[in-house]
Formats: C-alpha cells, sequence, structure tokens
C-alpha cells in the first residue's frame, strides 16, 4: 500500500536541513503500524510527506500503486482527498460547523450533493456512536467525541490509509483507549490500512509493527 | 475545474458560513452599508437640494430681467443730480421697436395698501396693473376663470384677477367669486379669474395677496397718465439680458437727459443671472457630493478589503484544514471571494433600500403643495453604485484571497 524508495528531503536555508536521509518503507494493505521517533528525528516531515502535505527531494512514494512525487497543488489536493484519511493531535475541527457538516466536508470537495453527503456523514457519525451529536458544534463535544469526529471525517471519503498524528495526544488515558479502540477495529473488522506517528510507547504496542526512525534514517 | 459561481451548493456552503459568524459577517457588512447608504443619499440628496433651490424660480421666465428707475447721480444737460423721473409708455414702445431680441416688454403698475371690499368684508394690499404679456414673465397659476386679455386692455374693462388669499379673506363662503363684483378703492370690478403662484420670487408681493387690474384700467382708476412703474422684459432664446444693457440704457436715457455714465440712475434687474448663480452653485454641490461620495466608496472599499485581509489572517488554520482534506487552491479563492461578493450584494442592496427610505422621508418632508423637490435616484444610479461596489469589492477581496490561496496546508495546521 505504501512504498518509499530512497527518499531524501532537506529543508534549505542558511544551514541547510537533511531531514530525510534515504527513507526505505513499506507497509502492506490492512496493516496497523505505528512510526515511532524522538522529536527532530524526521517523523513530522515523514508524516507529512506520506500524507501529500509536502514534497521530497529525491527517491519515490508509491502510495496505492500511485507514485506521488512533484504534483501540482490542484493534483495533490485530489490526491488527499480521495487517498488518504487524516486525523490530527488537536483535531482541527471547523469549529462553526456542527459534527455533521465537519465529517461532510470532504464531500463538499468532491462536488456531492448536500442531500447526499449529509447522509453518508450520518452513517458515519452512527458507526462513530455519536448519531445523537451530530448538530453540535466542536466546542460542545468532549476530547474524545472530537477525535471520533475527526475520524468520521476520515473515513467519509472511504480512503487508501488513515494517517493518524498523535491522534491520543490530547486526550487522557481512559479516553486514549476508546480511540485505540476505534482503530484497532476499523484496521480488523475493515482491514482499513492504518499508520499512527507517536512518540507514546503506549500506543505503539497496541499496533502490529512498530517502525522507529531515528536521525532521518529508519531504525 | 467545475465551475462553482454556479453550483448551488457552494452558495449554501458561503451562506452557512457567513450565518456562522454573525459578529463578522455583520461589522463587515455594516461598512459596505454605511458606504453604498451614503454615496446614494449624497447623490440623490443632490438633486433634491438642486430642486428646492429651483422651487424659487418655478413658475418665473428665467430669461427675463426688471427696468426700473432711481433718481439721477450725475448732473446732465443742465440738469441738477437727484432728480427724480420715470419711464413711460414711450419707452414701451421704443424697447419694443428697438430690441427684436426681446420676446416680451410688458408694464407694471403697483398701489400698495389699497382698501377693497365684498359686503361686509374688507382687504387692504397690493393692487397691480398689468398686461396680458405680463403672464409670458411671471407664469401665473390660474386656478379658476381667465388672465387679464387684449380686449380688457383696448376697452379699459373693469373687471380683475384676485389673488387665491384675498379671494378666501372676501368670499369665505364662495369656493369661486367668479362674476362677482369687488370693491377696490371705491370702484366696482367684474372678478374674471382668480390666481397664484408658485415660486418664491416676490414682485411687489405675492400674486396670492394681490388684486391684478388691466393696465389701462389701472392707468385711469389710479390717474397714472403715461408713466409706468416698472418694465419687464423676457428675452429670445440665445439672448441674454446683460448683453442687452448698455443700449437700453442709450435709448431709454436719450430721451429722458440723463447722463450715459449714469447706472445708478435705472436699474435691469437681471433674473438670468440670479438664475445662473444658483445653477453654478449647484453644479459646486454636485461636484462635492460627488467628490464626498467617491471618498466614501473608497474607504468602504479599503475597509472591505482589510476586513477580508483579517478574515483570512484569522482562518488560517481553518483554510489549512480545508486544503488539507482536499480543497484545491481555486476553491478557496472561490469561497474568499464569493463569501466577499455576497456579502458586499447584501449589504449594498441594504445601503440601497436605506437610502431609498431616508429620501422618501426627505422628499415628504420638504414637499408642499406646488411642488415636490425630487430627493431620489433613478435606478440606473442605484445599480451603477451597486455594481461598482460589488465589482471593488470583489477585487478588493482579490488580495487577500490570493494570500489565502498560497496557504500552505502544513503551515496553516502548525499556526496554532
Amino acid at each position: 500500500m505504501i512504498k518509499l524508495r530512497d527518499v531524501n528531503k532537506t529543508y534549505p536555508g542558511a544551514v541547510p536541513l537533511h531531514v530525510l536521509k534515504g527513507i526505505n518503507l513499506d507497509v502492506e494493505r490492512g496493516e496497523l503500524v505505528s512510526i515511532m521517533g524522538a522529536s527532530g528525528s524526521g517523523k513530522s516531515t515523514l508524516l507529512n510527506i506520506l500524507g501529500i502535505l509536502d514534497n521530497y527531494d529525491s527517491g519515490e512514494y508509491w502510495l496505492d500503486g500511485t507514485l506521488i512525487k512533484n504534483l501540482s497543488e490542484n493534483k495533490a489536493a485530489e490526491y488527499r482527498n480521495r487517498m488518504i484519511g487524516f486525523v490530527f493531535q488537536s483535531f482541527n475541527l471547523i469549529n462553526y460547523k456542527n459534527a455533521l457538516e465537519n465529517v461532510a466536508l470532504p464531500l463538499f470537495y468532491q462536488g456531492v450533493s448536500r442531500r447526499k453527503r449529509n447522509q453518508l456523514a450520518m452513517e458515519q457519525l452512527e458507526r462513530m456512536g455519536l448519531a445523537d451529536r451530530a448538530h453540535h458544534l466542536p466546542g460542545e463535544l468532549s476530547g474524545g467525541q472530537k477525535q471520533r469526529v475527526a475520524i468520521a471525517r476520515a473515513l467519509i471519503t472511504r480512503p487508501s490509509i488513515i494517517l493518524a498524528d498523535e491522534p491520543t495526544g490530547a486526550l487522557d488515558s481512559r479516553t486514549s483507549k476508546d480511540v485505540m479502540e476505534v482503530f484497532k477495529q476499523l484496521n480488523r473488522n475493515e482491514g482499513m490500512t492504518i499508520v499512527i506517528v507517536t512518540h507514546d510507547p503506549g500506543v505503539g504496542e497496541q499496533t502490529d509493527r512498530i517502525i522507529r526512525i531515528s536521525d532521518g534514517v529508519i531504525a | 475545474m467545475k465551475l462553482t459561481i454556479f453550483d448551488i451548493e457552494n452558495w449554501k456552503e458561503i451562506g452557512a458560513t457567513l450565518a456562522r459568524n454573525k459578529t463578522r459577517t455583520f461589522l463587515t457588512g455594516f461598512g459596505i452599508f454605511w458606504g453604498t447608504a451614503m454615496l446614494a443619499i449624497l447623490l440623490g440628496g443632490a438633486r433634491g437640494a438642486k430642486d428646492l433651490l429651483m422651487r424659487n424660480f418655478d413658475g418665473f421666465a428665467t430669461n427675463s430681467g426688471i427696468l426700473f428707475t432711481s433718481n439721477t447721480t450725475i448732473p446732465y444737460k443742465g440738469h441738477a443730480k437727484n432728480r427724480s423721473w420715470q419711464l413711460d409708455v414711450t419707452d414701451l414702445e421704443r424697447l419694443r421697436a428697438n430690441f427684436p431680441e426681446l420676446q416680451t416688454v410688458t408694464e407694471m403698475y403697483s398701489n400698495y395698501g389699497v382698501s377693497s371690499r365684498h359686503g361686509r368684508y374688507s382687504y387692504s394690499g397690493n393692487v397691480s396693473g398689468v398686461a396680458p404679456q405680463y403672464a409670458e414673465v411671471m407664469l401665473p397659476a390660474i386656478y379658476s376663470g381667465r388672465f387679464i386679455n387684449e380686449a380688457d386692455m383696448s376697452m379699459g374693462r373693469k373687471v380683475a384677477i384676485v389673488g387665491k388669499k384675498v379671494a378666501n379673506e372676501l368670499y369665505p363662503t364662495d369656493p369661486s367669486p367668479i362674476g362677482q363684483t369687488i370693491e377696490v378703492n371705491g370702484i366696482g370690478y367684474t372678478i374674471v379669474g382668480i390666481c397664484g403662484q408658485t415660486n418664491e420670487i416676490q414682485m411687489n408681493g405675492k400674486l396670492d395677496e394681490s388684486i391684478l387690474l388691466p393696465a389701462t384700467t389701472f392707468r385711469r382708476a389710479f390717474k397714472r397718465g403715461d408713466k409706468v412703474d416698472v418694465v419687464m422684459i423676457v428675452a429670445k432664446n440665445g439672448t441674454k439680458i446683460a448683453n442687452l444693457d448698455s443700449r437700453m440704457r442709450r435709448v431709454i436715457y436719450s430721451r429722458h437727459a440723463i447722463s450715459p455714465d449714469d447706472m445708478a440712475a435705472m436699474d435691469i434687474f437681471d433674473i438670468s443671472e440670479k438664475f445662473e448663480m444658483v445653477e453654478n452653485l449647484f453644479l459646486g454641490v454636485s461636484l462635492l457630493a460627488l467628490f464626498i461620495g467617491l471618498s466614501t466608496l473608497l474607504a468602504g472599499i479599503i475597509g472591505i478589503g482589510n476586513i477580508m485581509w483579517v478574515i483570512v489572517k484569522e482562518r488560517t488554520q481553518e483554510i489549512g484544514i480545508r486544503r488539507a482534506i482536499g480543497a484545491k487552491p481555486s476553491d478557496i479563492i472561490v469561497q474568499i471571494l464569493s463569501e466577499g461578493t455576497m456579502l458586499t450584494m447584501i449589504a449594498g442592496i441594504a445601503g440601497i433600500c436605506f437610502a431609498a427610505l431616508a429620501l422618501g422621508i426627505t422628499q415628504t418632508l420638504t414637499a408642499n403643495e406646488v411642488s415636490t423637490p425630487q430627493f431620489q435616484m433613478n435606478l440606473s444610479q442605484a445599480f451603477t453604485i451597486m455594481g461598482t461596489f460589488v465589482v471593488l469589492g470583489t477585487l478588493a477581496g482579490l488580495i487577500p484571497a490570493t494570500k489565502a490561496m498560497k496557504i500552505k496546508p502544513i503551515e496553516a495546521l502548525n499556526d496554532k
């Protein structure tokens, strides 16, 4: 599903920063993996590249059989929309839109009609057990509920992979467990490919495989 | 790229976004609302102000003048200065004969504080003697009956045209006292017309408060001989009264042995000059209104740009989220621009409506029985203001929107 071959990334500047030094990485379809590393190890940069949010300098990145390289802004946006579901540490919901509208938003950019996308969004919220919170604003939801809304939003386009960036970073231990349970069920029951970036060993342990990154290379 | 502008879904999304940020939407909208309203009120108000000023001239021939005499100020041909003199009927005839540029030359006589009566009612006021041509200068409003005609003049008929107010005083119970007899200075006259005036010009009192007699009848009744009080002239189109001034003085002064340099011996009051003054004044007012209006417009536009800039700044994270979940740069630019355009349109329409209401109230308050000043914009003016605002508002949103478009999702998501 994910195939990285000798991916290099350097941030230009007065002192150029070579962040990724030839990353080779494979994630199979249906895997639940975690990427762990200390801060400054390059894991955020790796996540940005996996999420097509940033470009890399050399090497190759294949996602679901598609080469992701030197894409235009429009192409990158389209691939992000169709192939990747993001889950962020700080949820990144739009605070003036209710849960249902937040979940439906990716479909708006696919040109799906309002009725259709609200219906699909409602289905996702039901799966997350949040049907009764559909018309609440993010500010009226607990942290765990917000993250489940974010997961529903990530799932609505039926993406190839879910990319989660410290998904439990802003949650207490009990809620963290709940959220991890959601990921595990998605992986087990629906064969969803999930990549979680974390520095929490407790989260890493719950995944099939831990990929450790240190100083820009996979350990 | 799909044409999102024609996509109802897109407008629903924009509407929802605007509705969810009520304070921000209101504040942005208010700036535009105020700008449009001010511009519309200024333009409509300037027109109304002109009408209000022009009302003073309503019903008066604008290219006209009035000649009246004063004592001489220069000794001439053996006469001492400070001699009193008067225009006479020969002057009238000579003016008519020598000035083809004048379409009307007519005389007017007036006596003040003349008492009139009808039965037990009495009235004291101004009585004037005029010719039918008087109506070409003053354009009186005839409420009923007729004005003085040539037959009245040649036969010296004992008829009278009475002012509306005089009629009310002397015939309080008779709505139309045509055919009744009015006694003026002891002589009975038959009332043939009721008149009044629509302008604010005072020619020996307002017509509403005067009694008019045929000039010939007046001369006999009040023993004026061949003297006339004032001469009124109307010049043909394209002729300026001011250009005839020196020639008229020459024609008249030579007969009365007045020094050609004695400008004070006769006044030629040029209405067209006053009229032009108001026209020029109004031109100034119009230019000022336009200048202020355009400044307001500019301030409004800069305001929109400014607020849109702040909006983009404060929504950096939101735009980042939208980009991360699949919004294309063009989606973002269309969203920001459409929000600006929609807001400008709604606020602009509200501003125009407010201005129309304000102008309407002003118009109602300044209207009187004879005329209603047009405190109005025409439709095309309103649409021009609206159109300008929408186009410029959209353009003002372009810079912030371009900035929003360039926001990279990672930068935005790190911006916490």
